[in-house]
């Protein structure tokens, strides 16, 4: 294990590099960038595991998070974005990506207020 | 999982349109919607006149802090800031020595006194004239430079100006019966929100009506708005429409058994679950407001959003859309909830911004001499039977200044 992630969630990993983006826009912009293939891969992968993943967080709350405990926060709101590509939009989400991008974030909570 | 919002009886009845029928039934100018000089006389009949939304308390938190909005529809920029002793003051940005803008360079900060850059003229930010470098030589009064104060109001946390010069009717006045409601929301505890915004070819009429009207919902949210519809329901059309003088309002209708896919489901239930630990219901009557003439407020705890549109130009408009939020994120349950529940309306809105263009190139082709709204687009008919009452009044008033 590489401590990439916390250990239950290590089978995360391949998706850190891309979804767990800083901000909200940049994991906009990392949804944008995925097709549909690469956001149905990151869900299917990530969805058995994501109640487990807030869980946990939860439990450690942001106050006693480590450097992966952060990771896996922002890799769990990266899934955010993927899961709405591939459940919601389906079929629509290559049309959707070309549309999406004129609707700037400007600002949101998870940006104003990093995890410790 | 029951759906979140409003559970209603059935079957579902939409509004008669024996109770809309004194909206009226013509078909409606098209050019309003491209014409320069229609836009011209919108400017100066209704956003230089009406009281209109700008930001929220929460941007001015602090003593001393400052936001900046430039109203381009009007060429002015505004400085509103929060002064020592707690009020919320509204300023142009101008410094009264020879105009040169205060503020450039950011759009909100915290100062307790602001300099032009210029000659270093130093206000106070109760827009008092502090200090003016070889003030002597001027023949004036400290006292007559104070910056040019615009009228500024809070309600339910919510800032609007005014830009009319001289008096003008009182916010509260203005709102009517929707001012309690307003303050009925969780708007005023709002701490943060997330915001997005887009520009778009479209006059701001056109892009406003298409959040006001439900029938689109079916074509254009096909898979995002599925919770908006259902059998007995097909278009998602309101429970109720209220008129209140120039403002209006919808009561949402919500598929009572929507069907959610996993992951969706997971969202919304540390949605649900983060409200009940706010001690806030993710249960209720969703109320859809509508201020004159450019604001929405959908307004439940879950999605709590504001939409704004701002005239640009005759066929250039702006959206700036903030979910508000109590409180930073509680836990990373909730952080993740907000994320969801913001970029699932975001993809909507997505939907929307493509289809307005598609109705503003039609519109500005000249092609049609009018446009037509059915019953369940009575609050599109509502707001251009205000929009045009107030033109054409400026218009006699104009023509009659002019005899």
């Amino acid at each position: 294990m590489s401590g990439v992630l916390p250990p239950a969630f290590a089978k995360l990993e391949p998706f850190v590099a891309h979804w767990a983006a800083d901000s909200t826009a940049e994991r906009a912009a990392a949804r944008d960038m995925a097709d549909a293939e690469a956001c149905a891969a990151f869900l299917t992968a990530g969805l058995p595991y994501a109640a487990k993943a807030l869980d946990y967080l939860d439990t450690k709350g942001f106050a006693g998070f480590d450097v992966a405990d952060e990771r896996l926060m922002r890799l769990m709101l990266g899934l955010a974005h993927a899961g709405l590509a591939t459940e919601i939009l389906g079929p629509d989400e290559a049309k959707h990506a070309l549309d999406r991008p004129a609707m700037k974030i400007t600002r949101a909570p998870a940006d104003a207020a990093p995890a410790a | 999982m029951e759906s979140p919002v409003n559970i209603h009886s059935q079957p579902y009845a939409p509004p008669s349109q024996d109770e809309l029928a004194w909206l009226g039934t013509r078909p409606i100018p098209a050019a309003p919607f491209y014409d320069p000089a229609w836009y011209a006389d919108e400017i100066a009949a209704i956003f230089k006149r009406d009281w209109l939304q700008i930001g929220h308390v929460c941007e001015l938190a602090e003593p001393d802090s400052f936001i900046r909005r430039e109203l381009e529809f009007a060429r002015v920029s505004l400085l509103i800031m929060r002064g020592a002793d707690g009020e919320i003051r509204a300023f142009h940005n101008a410094c009264t020595h020879r105009g040169t803008q205060l503020v450039t360079d950011v759009s909100e900060g915290r100062a307790r006194k602001l300099s032009c850059k210029y000659h270093f003229w130093t206000f106070a930010n109760d827009g008092q004239l502090l200090s003016a470098p070889d003030f002597e030589r001027f023949n004036l009064k400290k006292s007559d430079c104070a910056l040019r104060q615009v009228h500024c109001d809070v309600i339910a946390g919510l800032i609007f100006v005014n830009l009319r010069k001289g008096p003008v009717q009182g916010l509260r006045d203005w709102l009517g019966a929707l001012a309690p409601q307003l303050e009925n929301l969780p708007l005023a505890a709002a701490t943060h929100f997330t915001e997005y915004v887009y520009d778009i070819d479209a006059n701001w009429k056109l892009t406003y009506d298409n959040f006001q009207e439900n029938y689109h919902l079916r074509f254009i949210h096909t898979r995002t708005g599925a919770m908006g519809i259902g059998p007995d329901n097909p278009f998602g059309y309101p429970e109720e429409y209220g008129f209140f003088g120039p403002h209006r309002t919808q009561t949402i209708w919500m598929n009572p058994q929507p069907s959610f896919a996993p992951f969706q489901q997971l969202g919304l239930e540390r949605a649900a679950q983060a409200l009940i630990e706010r001690g806030m219901s993710p249960h209720g009557t969703i109320k859809y407001l509508a201020l004159f003439p450019n604001v929405f407020l959908y307004g439940s705890a879950q999605q709590l959003f504001n939409h704004i549109v701002f005239p640009i130009g005759p066929e250039k408009s702006r959206g700036v859309i903030r979910m508000y939020w109590s409180g930073a994120d509680a836990s990373p349950s909730e952080r993740f909830a907000r994320e969801f529940s913001a970029m699932n309306m975001r993809d909507v809105h997505s939907e929307d911004r493509a289809v307005i263009l598609a109705g503003q190139k039609g519109l500005a082709s000249g092609a049609l001499e009018h446009i037509n709204y059915q019953t369940q687009e009575s609050l599109c008919r509502h707001l251009f039977n205000e929009v045009e009452a107030r033109v054409l009044a400026w218009r006699s008033e104009q023509s009659g200044a002019g005899a």
